[in-house]
């Protein structure tokens, strides 16, 4: 069985792009990989929209299409139970906050029957999530929203375009210190390319490299 | 940490609440549920209070019941909502009673589709609904300036007792920016007026229903005089290599941002292109275009609609220079297909 990961957090906190990205490393070893965009919140800046780059690059994207793409009413994309049971690796990108999650109401009796990976996404830099407390209130509404327990975080401390080696520095030592209060283990530590090989040797364990699809490139000029 | 994360409608909440916004009435409806969502967990915690009203309708007639009794407050909606509201924003402007509307717009009309869109601009600047009124206008283009803006239109609200829209693309309310989170508001406006309890005092009366005709008459010169007097202080624009340019592009909120690169990317091509983007949509700053008028050769509105902000532009410029269009609906053109459009100009006009 291949790998299955589901990526959870809080609004904003950069699931989409981790996904996406995890999905498309996979498809790139060679591997059969499968997305599924299944956030029910809000089709802005989703991965559905980067449909056309990632079959190209040998993704299966599951997500609403075409006129549904950005319908705003809950649909899933049928053939996700199939992926959960098939010989693929399955990325699973979730909604944010209490109510994206809510779809695990419906997978998880198939997730439970096997191997799998339920991934906080953490970024600190943003509201609710900026304090331990606030990460250990979100952790909690999204476990009892999807009823799943986390099984690692995955640290993303950024400021976009403004991130800095120091705000990754100081942001995932944040992370690290709550992770270890709530018992749970830092799996990876997602950063920009453009920050990747200065950051590197310090965290090469557990540190990714992210390169961001939905970033507009005009936002430099303000 | 100085800096934090936001979305823009995040950043719209926050900056509310900075302003002592203490009462937000709204129902859901994409793309601006963020802002309910972020007041719905926030209120609670600092004293506030949080509705999700049964419509929108009850949202607006929940403003007008928290105005008068002199709270900061707010409602949010997209389109087809702040089409519903336009009965209660019209008594509000009659009411005099300062609120804060925001429109996080989507493609119309009818029900349309959720994606960007500022197809309300004539609706949010005519007034909307009926009578003869206006509301303060604001579009921001980036989630510093939702924060930022958001705070001056609650000043802008009770220092001129009206009721300020903010409109915005729903691609910013859902973009995410760093920004410096400011300082809380400490000094507000007196509001004498309040229904707040009338304790060794006349009681407040809020009323819109003036069947006396010479009463009504008054009570409308009163509301041009206000209008009059925001015109002469309220209007802002921000503007971009206007002072050699050949080609000046109007565009505002996220579209403006967008438009600067493209006016970079001419200006590389050797096209003398400049920008202006309206602040304020009403009272729109017809000021500045009219004196970029006097050495511009041309103007190009920008829009995610069909033309509507044009109207404005050739008003304010009175026919001295031609004024073309572009616009799309349902997507915000990117900076390239601007400047192409811009080059295209300057190479049929002779110019390179």
């Amino acid at each position: 069985m291949g790998k299955l990961i589901i990526f959870a957090g809080g609004l904003g906190s950069g699931k989409t792009e981790i996904a996406l990205n995890f999905a498309r490393a996979e498809a790139r070893a060679g591997e059969k990989s499968v997305l599924a965009d299944v956030d029910l919140i809000n089709p802005f800046f989703s991965s559905r929209l980067a449909i056309e780059d990632l079959e190209k690059e040998g993704v299966k994207l599951l997500a609403p299409r075409r006129d549904l793409a950005f319908g705003d009413v809950p649909q899933l994309p049928p053939q996700i139970i199939s992926s959960i049971r098939q010989d693929n690796s399955l990325f699973i990108d979730l909604g944010g906050d209490e109510s994206g999650v809510l779809v695990m109401g419906y997978l998880r009796s198939y997730i439970l029957d096997r191997p799998y990976e339920f991934m906080l996404v953490v970024n600190p830099y943003r509201p609710f999530a900026g304090s331990l407390d606030d990460l250990i209130a979100l952790k909690e509404m999204l476990e009892q929203s999807s009823r799943v327990s986390f099984t690692g975080i995955i640290s993303n401390p950024n400021l976009v375009e403004e991130t800095t080696p120091e705000t990754v520095r100081e942001g995932h030592g944040k992370v690290l210190e709550w992770a270890q209060i709530m018992g749970l283990t830092v799996r990876y530590l997602t950063v920009e390319e453009k920050l990747f090989n200065e950051l590197q040797p310090e965290y090469s364990d557990i540190i990714y490299k992210l390169s961001l699809h939905f970033r507009p490139d005009w936002l430099g000029i303000s | 940490m100085d800096r934090v994360l936001m979305k823009g409608n995040e950043a719209l909440a926050e900056g509310a609440i900075l302003a002592g916004c203490r009462g937000f009435f709204g129902y859901p409806i994409t793309p601006s549920s963020e802002i309910a969502e972020y007041m719905a967990r926030k209120m609670p915690t600092i004293g506030g209070v949080f509705v999700q009203a049964e419509s929108e309708l009850a949202a607006i007639n929940m403003v007008y019941g928290g105005s008068s009794a002199g709270f900061r407050v707010m409602t949010a909606s997209s389109g087809p909502g702040i089409s519903l509201k336009q009965e209660g924003i019209s008594f509000l402007s009659e009411g005099e009673l300062p609120c804060v509307v925001v429109n996080v717009s989507r493609g119309g009309p009818g029900l349309g589709g959720i994606q960007p869109s500022q197809a309300d601009y004539f609706q949010a600047t005519r007034g909307g609904g009926h009578g003869d009124y206006h509301t303060i206008v604001v579009a921001p283009s980036g989630v510093q300036e939702m924060m930022d803006l958001t705070m001056q239109a609650f000043y802008w609200a009770d220092y001129h007792r009206i009721p300020v829209m903010i409109m915005l693309e729903g691609t910013l309310g859902n973009l995410m920016e760093p920004i410096t989170v400011r300082e809380p508001v400490t000094e507000f406006v007196d509001k004498p007026w309040a229904t707040n309890g009338c304790k060794d005092r006349a009681p407040n009366v809020m009323n819109t229903l003036h069947l006396d005709s010479d009463f009504l008459e008054k009570r409308n010169h009163h509301l041009q005089a206000k209008y009059e007097k925001i015109q002469q202080e309220c209007k802002r624009a921000e503007t971009f290599m206007i002072e050699d340019a050949d080609i000046v592009i109007v565009a505002f909120g996220l579209m403006g941002r967008i438009a600067k690169k493209s006016v970079s990317e001419a200006r590389k091509q050797g096209v003398k292109a400049g920008l202006i983007r309206p602040i304020t949509l009403w009272p729109f700053p017809d000021d500045v275009i009219k004196s970029a008028a006097q050495t511009a050769k041309r103007f190009l509105s920008v829009e995610i609609n069909m033309g509507q902000m044009i109207e404005d532009i050739k008003l304010a410029i009175e026919g001295r220079v031609p004024v073309e269009f572009y616009g799309r609906i349902g997507i915000s053109p990117n900076p390239e297909e601007i400047s192409r459009q811009i080059i295209n100009i300057a190479a049929r006009e002779g110019w390179i």
